[in-house]
């Protein structure tokens, strides 16, 4: 076993222990801060597959902007503190007997799977190729959903604004 | 290159243009005159509208990222027809809201994500159009920020999306993992039924199932329907639900073709709840719009039984059907949203005796439902005969023999709200509705489209000649 399939199983093992804590854990700014280091580890996995630039994007949006986010909205509403109900009995047993059974239909068919290694060579991941790759429009580049990414930004900052914003009626 | 593009995406440039147009319209503050803001937003709905008779020829951009056919020209001009119809219905609502400019960026962005997801040839571009596509309507749901339903919808709205997207995106993910391209070419070639396939395309159905509301996946449709404002419950209803329809069946014949065996089952069960769900669930619904979410989820069950033909009819059938779901539906939310703007009232019980208050209404209302119900003068008979026909063809007989019970079923269903409306005594009477000129402009299209399309045989072969062709 390789330095690097070690390294593998041990960030594999927090990324699971620190989602499996979030969902479990009964403060709901303790879940936020668990999803938190869950997503580290994510970034840490990519970083393993060689992926700089994506482990980074992971870090700066997923760890720097969404999980800041999650915890400024429970701060507002004013329950950071407060422990979540405990759930009910039934729902426990139900809950677990649906993942339960999920997990076992995911493994199963990934265990008869016998999945091919490609035999593409490995793209160009550096930082430079990719934003060149965004903005092509010739060589399979991705400037297409790119431009769509673009209207769905704008579409979902109009959206929050229509929400948030009140409006005075006569 | 450039013009070849701008002519091949024309309805994607001509949307996008009217989206950044809005916005300027906005920062010149001329939305804050509605009713001349109004007047502009509908000119340029009929521009886009006409300018999707323009032929277009087929094409491929951005190296199969982007295709068109003459269907997929078709599909989008009868969501450009729905798009149309709606914003004139809802001319008073909208200048009422106080908002008019970021409704229609809303709106038209949801579009624009349709147009995307039914032009998409690589399912990257599926996936962002169909997020495109929905991610505005919960917006739109939770337009009305002084209800609590209408943020209740919203919310719901938002949560089963997200839920149904992350479902798909695992489902995409495996399809990755078994066939190593997301392109549609490149996983036509290479797909082959295997467990990994096989699951992959259970949680996709998943996904899009949600989207179309189809039991068991139908949780959020009553409560997002009743909460929306109107329109917007209208668009959910019509637009939203066909384009996703229209991509659906594609996806289905073409990407997931081979697995075709594997699929009829699916659809088969899938189409039988929904149809006996849907229309058992509607006879107990007292409010309007709960009644039509719930009557629009049994239509989805019939458009499945069409689907499960798998031959061109199966898709001709089902466009031809949608073409009058359309009509159909707009006209009774257009009513039901005249008749609840002017006194509020939305449950069928008010709407006793309206046929003595308000003939006019009552007359289309009933028209659109028996078009719905598949009774036979009008073109929802027809629209129903072809989907049972191509449903023929799967040799499920089982699933046709439950349609075929579901549809006197459905009757029942409709003809409650018709006894409602002409025969039961009023409790009190409904006050005569003013009619908006725009309003009875579209009951009109609406009533003259359910009549006509059912005789005007032209424009099922016209279909049936374009589908052939791919």
């Amino acid at each position: 076993m390789s330095a690097s399939t070690i390294i593998f199983y041990i960030v594999s093992a927090l990324v699971l222990v620190f989602g499996a804590m979030s969902v479990f854990t009964r403060k709901i700014f303790r879940a936020a801060i668990y999803l938190l280091f869950s997503l580290i580890g994510i970034a840490g996995i990519y970083i393993l597959m060689n992926m700089d630039f994506i482990a980074a994007l992971q870090v700066l949006i997923y760890v720097g902007g969404i999980i800041v986010l999650i915890i400024f909205s429970i701060f507002l509403t004013h329950q950071a503190g407060d422990k979540l109900p405990k759930p009910l009995f039934k729902r426990i047993v139900a809950g677990a007997s649906m993942a339960a059974f999920g997990l076992i239909v995911v493994l199963g068919v990934f265990y008869k799977t016998a999945f091919k290694v490609t035999t593409e060579a490995g793209i160009d991941h550096s930082a430079r190729s990719i934003g060149r790759q965004m903005l092509d429009y010739h060589h399979h580049g991705y400037v297409y959903p790119f431009e769509i990414v673009s209207f769905l930004l704008l579409a979902a900052l109009v959206g929050c604004i229509v929400i948030a914003v009140k409006i005075q009626k006569k | 290159m450039i013009n070849e593009s701008i002519i091949i995406m024309r309805f994607e440039w001509l949307i996008s243009l009217m989206i950044v147009v809005l916005f300027i319209l906005n920062l010149m503050g001329v939305d804050k005159k509605p009713e001349r803001f109004m007047n502009i937003v509908n000119v340029m709905l009929i521009i886009n509208f006409v300018a999707g008779f323009i032929p277009i020829k087929d094409g491929y951009l951005f190296q199969g990222f982007y295709h068109t056919t003459a269907l997929i020209v078709l599909e989008k001009n009868i969501l450009n027809l729905g798009l149309l119809l709606i914003a004139f219905s809802a001319k008073q609502w909208i200048i009422e809201s106080k908002r008019p400019a970021e409704f229609f960026m809303l709106m038209f962005s949801s579009v624009l994500g349709m147009y995307v997801m039914l032009s998409s040839g690589h399912i990257l571009v599926l996936y962002l159009g169909l997020e495109l596509s929905s991610l505005p309507l919960a917006a739109l749901a939770a337009f009305n920020t002084d209800s609590r339903k209408s943020s209740e919808a919203g919310v719901k709205y938002i949560l089963s999306s997200a839920f149904s997207t992350g479902i798909t995106l695992f489902g995409i993910s495996l399809l990755y993992g078994a066939v190593g391209n997301l392109g549609f070419d490149a996983i036509i070639q290479h797909i082959h039924e295997d467990a990994l396939t096989l699951t992959a395309f259970v949680f996709i159905l998943a996904g899009f199932s949600f989207k179309m509301s189809i039991v068991p996946f139908h949780m959020w449709t009553a409560d997002v329907f009743e909460g929306a404002p109107t329109p917007v419950t209208n668009y959910l209803a019509v637009v939203s639900k066909g384009s996703v329809i229209f991509i659906f069946i594609t996806v289905l014949y073409t990407v997931f073709g081979k697995l075709e065996n594997a699929w009829l089952l699916a659809i088969s069960v899938l189409s039988v709840m929904s149809m006996t769900v849907g229309n058992i669930f509607a006879l107990r619904q007292q409010n309007l719009k709960r009644f039509l979410a719930f009557s629009s989820i049994a239509q989805v069950g019939f458009v499945l039984v069409g689907i499960a033909g798998a031959s061109n009819m199966g898709t001709d059938s089902v466009v031809y059907f949608l073409v009058i779901y359309l009509l159909s539906n707009i006209a009774l939310f257009s009513i039901v949203e005249a008749i609840s703007d002017e006194t509020g009232k939305v449950t069928i019980s008010d709407y006793k005796g309206l046929y003595k208050s308000n003939p006019f209404y009552a007359i289309i209302f009933t028209v659109a439902l028996f078009s719905l119900a598949g009774v036979p003068p009008t073109a929802g008979f027809f629209g129903k005969l072809f989907l049972l026909t191509s449903g023929m063809g799967s040799g499920m007989y089982v699933l046709l023999g439950f349609a075929t019970i579901n549809l006197v079923l459905s009757l029942y269903t409709y003809l409650r709200v018709v006894k409602a409306m002409f025969i039961d005594k009023e409790e009190e009477r409904m006050p005569i509705i003013k009619k908006s000129l725009l309003t009875n402009f579209v009951l009109a299209v609406c009533l003259i489209g359910i009549i006509v399309l059912g005789f005007a045989g032209v424009f099922y072969q016209y279909i049936d000649s374009i589908s052939s062709q791919l």
